[in-house]
């Protein structure tokens, strides 16, 4: 009823009606977010809260609080010999991932942003790795790796360029670089499809001009594309920092963060902590700190993805 | 001139083979170990193709372990995933695309730190809300924790694709006597369709592929989604290797089949979130 007659009086009520729709109530629009709010709160919120309660407490080999400790979780990780190796090699992770899977990218997007035959077939083997559970790709990469029957060792001796197998992921020097190989090669899809979206962007008429006033390939990338293409690549760093978090199973298939926890991350060491060893305060007291980095990650990308929305 | 095309050329045909090369090597890898005998695959010198294709790897993994459960736990906990997704998702994408309301801003916000937490950050605090639920070892904490999860990209996909739609006729919809439900169920649904199958697939895919909170919650065999399962193969004390491919590529190959089909509008719709022009 309301509806019809704030619809029949014009276009103040048209705009009204736009903000609250017909039978607008002012809280009526909650309802709409409920389920979605709700189902943030108990799977979400709570669980930080928890964690956090958690990091300060005292905890059973189940799971059980049994009181609080003050800061003994927190004392007993910066404690732990190997916690800033692990710290050390997260940070390694992250940069050399985003860094090189973003240079990667940009030269297959600038590929695929060219009109040539077979490009359909490119665009659908780079969907592969993106679809594939990481897990099951990191599993495959552990075989190819593999010491005695692995397709790399089989394929380079072929070649002439190592004499003797290489047990590459049995020492850190050889096995966290493969593993950071991984991760780029599962982050390469996602960050070229990004990219290739901001290269279509950009209008042909610029490069036609560039290329009258003289300039050459090399010249149009540096002065039209890539001023042009800041805004997806700030995207594409942000995104993929974010992703980055995840990979958890390609350690986790690949060497478990051995030997010596000289190859874990972060996450792989706060899952020892928590579900092998069963010390849930501390492994609550790490995921707080990353949290905590993360939430200093995501406050820079919100602000990012707001200030375009103005 | 004519010569810095046909290099162009060249240098194009090239890179595009190695990309496709290396793309699909592991994938082909795993397929043509899945197809060894048992010989084959532990013999040296190892051998890229298999010396016969046999295929007692998939007549056997049925027998070795419960495949059937793990298929049938992954379908269930994926759909359960996306079910709940996107009845949450839904109406608050509406919501955030059509109102304004108090709390936007914060809304918003909440929605996309969601989509920035990984799981694993939350995995202590989860584990013991799901231990106090009593749902530890059920398929039921995967379908809230994935729904939740995966409810923020949602709602980002959709609420571009309700945005785009035409206010306009809806309110032809309202005048002639439709409810705002109504009109969102006649004519903003099956107008955001793109969107909506993009959005089932891509969460449907996330929660099949997802390890980490599978692999802490489910701790009973016939309990484990397909991920988890391959997993299991670890355990043993020799790996099984021509098994463990035979599982992964029949875990694989509906996925593949299915992203394919949303590639197109998955692109341009996460995207459009972050980079508008």
């Amino acid at each position: 009823m309301r509806e019809l007659s704030s619809r029949a009086s014009g276009d103040y009520a048209r705009r009204s009606a736009r903000k609250k729709g017909p039978g607008g109530k002012s809280v009526y629009p909650h309802l709409w977010i409920l389920p979605s709010v709700t189902l943030m709160v108990a799977i979400v919120v709570v669980p930080i809260i928890d964690l956090f309660i958690t990091s300060f407490s005292q905890v059973s080999f189940s799971g059980l609080r049994q009181g609080f400790n003050g800061g003994e979780n927190y004392v007993s990780v910066f404690q732990d010999p190997v916690f800033p190796r692990v710290m050390i090699n997260t940070v390694i992770w992250t940069v050399a991932i985003v860094g090189i899977t973003i240079v990667l990218s940009l030269g297959i997007a600038s590929l695929l942003n060219e009109k040539f035959v077979g490009r359909r077939l490119v665009r659908a083997a780079l969907i592969i790795p993106w679809a594939v559970s990481l897990l099951i790709t990191a599993v495959i990469w552990k075989w190819i790796f593999d010491f005695r029957y692995g397709t790399l060792n089989l394929m380079l001796q072929e070649l002439g360029i190592i004499e003797r197998n290489v047990n590459w992921l049995a020492q850190p020097v050889t096995s966290f670089p493969a593993m950071i190989a991984v991760g780029i090669f599962v982050s390469i899809p996602f960050t070229s499809f990004v990219l290739l979206a901001g290269l279509q962007a950009i209008s042909a008429e610029l490069y036609e001009a560039a290329r009258v006033d003289g300039a050459n390939s090399w010249k149009r990338f540096v002065y039209v594309t890539l001023p042009l293409l800041r805004p997806t690549l700030t995207v594409a760093v942000v995104l993929n920092t974010i992703y980055v978090f995840n990979s958890f199973p390609i350690v986790w298939a690949m060497t478990r963060g051995e030997p010596l926890n000289k190859t874990d991350i972060v996450f792989t060491y706060l899952y020892k902590l928590g579900f092998e060893e069963r010390q849930l305060g501390e492994a609550a007291a790490v995921s707080v700190i990353s949290f905590l980095i993360l939430v200093a990650f995501s406050v820079s990308y919100v602000w990012f993805v707001t200030r375009r929305e103005g | 001139m004519l010569n810095a095309i046909r290099a162009q050329r060249a240098f194009i045909a090239v890179a595009s083979f190695t990309l496709c090369v290396v793309l699909i090597f592991p994938y082909a890898v795993m397929l043509l170990t899945s197809l060894k005998s048992k010989d084959t695959v532990y013999s040296i010198p190892p051998t890229l193709l298999p010396e016969e294709w046999v295929f007692t790897n998939y007549l056997d993994i049925w027998t070795v372990v419960p495949l059937r459960h793990y298929i049938t736990n992954s379908v269930l906990l994926a759909s359960g995933s996306t079910l709940l997704a996107l009845i949450c998702a839904i109406p608050a994408a509406y919501a955030l695309a059509r109102m304004r309301f108090s709390g936007r801003r914060i809304y918003l916000y909440a929605v996309i730190a969601t989509q920035i937490f990984s799981p694993i950050v939350l995995l202590v605090g989860l584990f013991r809300e799901m231990r106090w639920f009593g749902l530890l070892d059920s398929l039921w904490a995967l379908v809230l924790i994935n729904g939740a999860f995966f409810q923020a990209f949602a709602i980002w996909i959709l609420s571009g694709y309700f945005a785009s739609i035409p206010y306009s006729l809806e309110e032809a919809a309202w005048i002639d006597g439709c409810t705002r439900l109504g009109a969102v169920r006649r004519i903003v649904l099956p107008l955001a369709l793109p969107g909506l199958v993009t959005t089932v697939i891509f969460v449907f895919i996330q929660s099949w592929n997802e390890f980490v909170v599978a692999l802490t919650i489910i701790l009973t065999e016939t309990k484990k989604p397909l991920t988890v399962g391959i997993f299991s193969f670890f355990g043993r004390y020799d790996i099984e290797w021509g098994y463990v491919f035979a599982t992964s590529l029949i875990a694989t190959i509906p996925v593949v089949v299915l992203f394919l089909i949303i590639e197109k509008y998955l692109v341009s719709g996460l995207t459009s979130g972050g980079v508008k022009e």
